[in-house]
């Protein structure tokens, strides 16, 4: 009886980590595939799947090489720089805004008597902006782009992309915030501190986990972003995803080793990211979906 | 979206408050200005576009009101209702196999295992990938004659599959490369919610002899409900708006087959430049995301107070 319940448990256990194991090929596998058709020559892609590097095709450096030092090169850094700036700057602006705004719905009380509003409903007006679909505000955004000059510039992207941020921001960091015992920053009141100097000195350092996952949910959201690129730029602010898409929709086909290798360019830092947010998820992104 | 009025007593009362309030003002408004001028006047300014007749390539030219024709033109508008459809095809589907895989992971996941933080990080990653990128590795993995996945398929012995060429399998396909990339988000919160789940419940369960199946069936899975809502709503809400995979996969191809709702009003302001048409099209479909999580909302509530009462 003890050994057949000892060995059904070890059987659970063999079936769990089967299963485990064969999603994170699935999750693994498509990653590996652009990996290796970055280092293919066109003849190892136009002959059918090759699995293995140097047992069924010779990887090469050719595509790295055209991207990097051919002809767009130029286009190729100036995109992924592009992208590098507008996503950390306007994550950077959405969580101390974001953060303020979180910070002040948890400790003061609001009311607005014309909408007879209180600290909920302001809360729910600025995290339902998330759920609009980008489309319906995006022809009026490049309309007032074109008329005040902020078309295809660093500027307007920044903005942009704040207020696409914004929303996610207030709604994680208003649940850690709520999170945050009151009485520090209460004896620093008490001391004489200002609400700004208790809220930079004490506050801040406190959630800076919260704060660290916010900033990189917010990256991660703009650097990913097409829609918004694809109507407020053309190319001088133009994004990576922006450059990716151009290239995979060209009318002689895609050049496969070619996109693999820019779509790396792409993906690598967000792999990057994966694996030093992780460990801030469940109290990052899980709170608010929880509660 | 819990309230955390509870916890702002002590801060209320102290001796600051006159003060505070001038202060409050200034930690929150930023975000609501912000919001005012680049979210809501943006809202209001495309539902007037949206009763307007106005043309991107002389937008000095003025705009010209002619009230409800282009919701009219809507009505009889097939291109816009196969979009429409394709668009609900897609949340529907999408979101039912995520959830449903992202239970079983969340479920998995939950036990005791090893690698635990190797397992979390690598079915994070999908998530964190660019679109664009993912569409086009869409493209490549499900290419007939040169992808991998086909190549499998027939040294399993099996007939290949059009994946993208076929109308009636480009939308399936899409939904798969979705799921790919979305079934992380599914299992990290469903997963937290299991975990929050107070473990005497399943205790007593398995002293009065409980099976797994039955603690499943009356215990995590009621009381994962409110999780579930939320998860499956920002999931179906960000779906609607299904644009980028889509452009770098199939392009809205064959035809129109997986042409969704943000691609016409794009194709439709971008391309013809017709604005007003364009954000009426776009307005449609924010009725669409509304009357979803109104309808999806209230029938589990009422649901849940069937069941109560």
């Amino acid at each position: 009886m003890q050994l057949t319940m000892r060995q059904t448990k070890k059987a659970k256990s063999f079936i769990t980590h089967f299963l485990l194991g064969l999603w994170a090929l699935v999750c693994l596998a498509p990653i590996y595939w652009v990996l290796i058709t970055s280092f293919k020559l066109p003849i190892a892609v136009f002959q059918g799947p090759k699995y293995f590097p140097w047992i069924d095709f010779k990887p090469t450096l050719d595509a790295w090489n055209f991207l990097l030092i051919g002809p767009t090169s130029a286009a190729v850094y100036r995109s992924w720089a592009n992208s590098a700036i507008l996503a950390t700057t306007s994550a950077a602006i959405a969580v101390i805004i974001g953060g303020m705004a979180g910070y002040a719905l948890t400790r003061f009380r609001f009311y607005w008597p014309g909408l007879k509003w209180k600290n909920t409903n302001i809360s729910f007006f600025i995290i339902s902006q998330r759920m609009l679909p980008a489309v319906v505000i995006i022809l009026p955004f490049m309309i007032m782009y074109r008329i005040f000059g902020l078309i295809d510039t660093h500027l307007g992207m920044i903005l942009a992309y704040t207020v696409f941020n914004l929303p996610f921001a207030v709604w994680i960091l208003r649940d850690f915030f709520a999170g945050l015992p009151v009485d520090l920053e209460e004896s620093a009141l008490i001391d004489g501190a200002n609400r700004f100097q208790a809220f930079r000195m004490i506050v801040l350092p406190l959630a800076a986990p919260g704060l660290i996952a916010t900033f990189l949910f917010c990256l991660v959201f703009t650097w990913n972003d097409y829609l918004f690129a694809l109507m407020l730029t053309f190319s001088k602010a133009s994004t990576l995803p922006m450059f990716i898409a151009g290239e995979g929709t060209q009318s002689y086909g895609p050049q496969w080793w070619y996109l693999s290798a820019l779509s790396l360019l792409s993906i690598a830092p967000m792999i990057l990211i994966s694996l030093l947010v992780e460990r801030y998820i469940r109290r990052g992104l899980v709170v608010g979906a929880i509660k | 979206m819990g309230d955390s009025a509870p916890r702002m007593i002590t801060v209320e009362e102290s001796p600051t408050t006159k003060k505070d309030r001038r202060v409050s003002y200034a930690f929150l408004m930023p975000t609501v200005i912000l919001i005012l001028i680049l979210s809501i006047f943006p809202l209001l300014f495309s539902l007037a576009l949206s009763f307007a007749s106005w043309d991107l390539s002389r937008l000095e030219g003025g705009v010209r009101f002619i009230g409800l024709q282009n919701f009219a033109t809507l009505i009889s508008d097939t291109r816009f209702w196969d979009t429409a459809k394709n668009t609900v095809y897609f949340v529907g589907g999408a979101v039912a196999l995520q959830y449903l895989l992202g239970f079983c992971l969340a479920m998995l996941l939950n036990q005791e295992i090893r690698f635990r933080r190797f397992f979390r990080v690598v079915f994070l990653m999908p998530m964190m990938l660019t679109p664009a990128a993912v569409g086009y590795l869409g493209r490549m993995l499900f290419n007939e004659s040169m992808g991998p996945i086909n190549d499998i398929i027939k040294h399993l012995g099996l007939p290949i599959v059009p994946w993208l060429s076929n109308s009636k399998m480009a939308m399936p396909t899409l939904i798969l490369l979705d799921t790919w990339e979305w079934v992380p988000f599914m299992t990290i919160v469903l997963l937290a919610g299991l975990q929050s789940l107070p473990p005497e419940v399943f205790e007593s369960a398995t002293v009065d002899g409980a099976s797994d199946w039955q603690k499943l069936r009356y215990i995590t899975f009621p009381m994962l409900v409110p999780v579930s809502i939320t998860v499956i709503l920002i999931r179906a809400l960000e779906a609607f708006k299904l644009f980028d995979i889509v452009v770098v996969m199939t392009g809205g191809g064959p035809g129109t087959a997986t042409e969704t709702v943000t691609m016409y009003a794009y194709t439709v302001g971008m391309r013809s430049g017709n604005l007003g048409y364009s954000s009426a099209i776009a307005y449609s479909l924010l009725v669409m995301v509304i009357l979803f999580a109104t309808i999806f909302l209230n029938s589990l509530r009422g649901r849940a107070a069937a069941a109560e009462g």
